[in-house]
């Protein structure tokens, strides 16, 4: 265990150097398919850190009762609870928004990057460290999704927020917030992640 | 080649046998289930009933709109009066099948019906468009439609439920189906359709006519005999 | 400085042209002769366009062709390769998406077109020879999709023209949406409206043909085009005898012809063996028809093409000639 990152290790390699979408290419579903509009990317990042910490939590709780053949049972129990509260929740208070996320919230249960961090973190080390890895990855997962839905939503409609920000002579793009808008813009932000992150490299190494 | 069998297992102590038992090694599994079931229970008690309301409302603020236009809705509010109404719902024989229609009957607050609305929906151009038609009494004229789900093509077909096209059918008669004509040169009877999503214009004015023609019948007897 | 070397050497190196047998038949064709006689052959149909629409095809012309040079320029010298301006295939594209466009939509969808048409359809591929989809057509479908109220029937329409063509609704839309039937010579000789390239159908046949004898096009491809069309069309006819949108009308109307001889044969997105060309060219025709009739979009050469680009590899596989005496 004594190799294990510890709980602020955890949440930093979340947000950016472990980033769930940019680096693991986890939860690509709903990275795919809400982010045409910035309002519904962070219900949905708030809907998963929700899912995730609680999950996390729970499972790093029992982790020593765990047997490893029953594992993924235990897990998926855990996370399909939790979503549903989150489902329900959302439906109960902010209705308008539970109806545009439509089947996104109950297939955050299939989003792998919580079953991973269920299995990577949570079923290995304590609470503590579990709930900051939670909430690293989410944070993360929020940056991800804010950063596509921010381009989607101002080329696609002019708007951040559903608010104006360009001017009204402004073009909407429509395909940008049709689903092939959301594989391209997502392809050139990974592209683009992966480009920088090769210079940062090769600069580290050239020193 | 026979395979090489398995050696006979030493038998297992009672104890070991009980360990070793599928029900047992799942006893963390069972306990989860037990407590996530009841607690997922209980959130559907205390959130259930709002969720539905939720629901019905998303209908129900719709009718005085619907009914008494947007300024009559905007008087009314403002009285602080409530419009009266009752759910109910239709079953219309079509040939092959029975179409049911839950429609919303409105009062005022002297017990004088307003109008009709239905909810109704149909196959637009991308998927099911469901919508909220609104009736005057007689069901002589269409008072105002609103589109509550639709999967448009964003920029085209989603202009449907702007309120510049979906205003048209405002004090349409339904004496004659309503056509669908492009370019702006509609008719007294005609919708103009959007430009470029002529389909999704089609399909909204092919589900009110469908409407209209189904339940002008069954509404109108009834707005006669339930006096 | 080793990396900067090696890419400075394979930019340099012989391109090493890879064809199946006879190997002695092409030797002088090269990217940059091939590209000019693309050029040559849309002689007839540019000629077309600027007499019909004059100002307007002018305008998108030269909108499209610079966007789309100065795309490539920009995109290969990001990824540190020699600019490749002069093989023309900047240039093709650029034409090619010009004509594909209608000829009053606005100058940023030309721009954008061009742009992604060489920077997502060709450049991110690796470059001219690697990309999977025509590039014009990557770019048409972006803005097609993106701003279909200028490209789709509104953008085809300007009452103020001076032209007469342009106040009219295209003859696929005019069917499509009203069943209005456009007489076959205006179809044959152009005079109708629509996109830039493909009102008329004689300037296409001239150019194709043109193509077709100087082998940078092959005729396969083509051939199976009409050929599915033909067949297809002639099926439609006759389970709806009424109609009045005859098979001629389906191989006149449109953008049928252009995308046959001049989008479909792209040496590059479309396979190589004749036979794999002739199933290429028949899957176009298909697609086509099954579009046209069954789709909301009145025209589907655009989508056609694309999607059995993206089955190109696989008809290449399937179609491998067999060597003398192999199994």
């Amino acid at each position: 265990m004594a190799d294990q990152p510890t709980a602020a290790e955890r949440f930093i390699q979340g947000i950016l150097p472990e980033n769930p979408v940019y680096r693991q290419l986890l939860g690509l579903c709903p990275t795919l398919a809400v982010t045409n509009g910035l309002k519904a990317a962070i219900t949905m990042s708030a809907a998963v850190l929700f899912v995730l910490f609680c999950a996390n939590v729970i499972v790093s709780l029992i982790r020593n009762l765990l047997k490893p053949h029953l594992r993924i049972v235990i897990f998926t129990l855990t996370i399909a609870t939790f979503v549903t509260f989150a489902d329900r929740f959302l439906a109960a208070y902010v209705y308008q928004m539970s109806k545009v996320l439509g089947p996104y919230i109950p297939l955050i249960i299939v989003n792998c990057l919580i079953i991973c961090r269920c299995e990577v973190c949570a079923s290995k080390q304590g609470v503590v460290t579990a709930g900051a890895d939670a909430i690293g990855q989410s944070l993360g997962f929020c940056l991800a999704l804010c950063s596509i839905a921010a381009v989607r939503e101002l080329l696609g409609t002019g708007m951040l927020f559903d608010i104006r920000v360009l001017p009204v002579v402004w073009p909407d793009w429509v395909i940008m917030v049709l689903p092939p808008g959301a594989f391209l813009t997502f392809g050139l932000l990974l592209g683009l992640v992966n480009w920088y992150s090769d210079r940062r490299a090769a600069a580290a190494g050239g020193k | 080649m026979k395979p090489i069998q398995q050696m006979e297992p030493l038998s297992p102590t009672a104890f070991e046998r009980l360990r070793n038992n599928n029900i047992i090694q799942a006893w963390l599994v069972l306990i989860l289930t037990l407590c996530f079931g009841s607690s997922l229970a209980g959130i559907q008690m205390t959130l259930g009933p709002k969720i539905e309301e939720n629901k019905l409302n998303e209908t129900l603020e719709k009718i005085p709109e619907l009914i008494l236009g947007a300024e009559g809705a905007q008087k009314l509010t403002e009285s602080g009066e409530k419009l009266d109404v009752i759910p109910r719902s239709f079953v219309v024989d079509k040939p092959g099948k029975k179409a049911v229609y839950n429609v919303y009957e409105a009062f005022d607050k002297d017990k004088k019906r307003l109008g009709w609305v239905v909810k109704t929906g149909g196959q637009g151009y991308a998927d099911r468009i469901e919508l909220l038609l609104g009736v005057d009494p007689e069901v002589k004229t269409v008072s105002g439609i609103f589109v509550l789900e639709q999967k448009e093509t964003p920029g085209l077909g989603n202009k449907i439920t702007f309120e510049e096209w979906r205003g048209q059918f405002k004090g349409k008669n339904t004496e004659t189906p309503m056509g669908v004509v492009k370019g702006g040169k509609a008719g007294a009877g005609d919708i103009n359709a959007i430009t470029g999503a002529t389909i999704s214009s089609r399909a909204v004015t092919d589900i009110v006519n469908m409407a209209v023609a189904d339940l002008k019948g069954p509404l109108t007897a009834n707005a006669e005999g339930g006096k | 400085m080793a990396k900067e070397i090696q890419i400075r050497e394979s930019a340099e190196a012989p391109v090493i042209h890879v064809a199946p047998s006879p190997h002695l038949s092409h030797t002088a064709q090269t990217t940059r002769t091939m590209m000019r006689d693309v050029l040559i052959a849309l002689a007839p149909v540019t000629g077309m366009a600027l007499y019909v629409f004059q100002a307007y095809a002018l305008r998108q012309l030269a909108i499209c062709v610079i966007g789309c040079l100065a795309a490539e320029w920009i995109f290969t010298g990001m990824r540190g390769r020699r600019a490749t301006l002069w093989d023309f295939s900047a240039a093709v594209t650029g034409v090619i998406l010009a004509l594909s466009l209608p000829g009053t939509a606005p100058w940023y969808i030309g721009v954008i077109a061009s742009f992604t048409a060489i920077g997502i359809g060709k450049v991110i591929f690796g470059g001219l020879g690697m990309n999977i989809f025509n590039p014009a057509m990557v770019g048409r479908a972006f803005v097609m999709i993106a701003f279909a109220g200028a490209m789709g029937a509104a953008g085809y329409q300007d009452a103020s023209s001076a032209v007469d063509a342009i106040s009219q609704a295209t003859p696929m839309d005019a069917f499509k949406q009203g069943g209005a039937i456009a007489p076959l010579s205006a179809l044959f000789w152009g005079n109708t409206n629509g996109s830039l390239g493909e009102t008329s159908a004689i300037a296409c046949l001239i150019g194709g043909l043109y193509l077709c004898i100087r082998r940078t096009a092959s005729w396969e491809i083509p051939a199976g085009v009409i050929g599915a069309v033909v067949v297809l069309g002639g099926i439609a006819n006759l389970l709806n005898p009424e109609s009045q949108w005859t098979v001629l009308h389906h191989i006149l109307g449109g953008a049928l012809l252009f995308g046959a001889f001049f989008i479909a044969t792209d040496p590059v997105t479309s396979p190589l063996t004749p036979k794999g060309k002739l199933i290429f060219g028949t899957g176009v025709g298909a697609l086509i028809m099954l579009l046209r009739i069954f789709s909301g979009y009145p025209e589907g050469v655009m989508f056609a093409v694309l999607i059995m680009n993206s089955i190109t590899p696989l008809i290449n596989r399937w179609t491998i000639p067999r060597p003398l005496g192999g199994k």
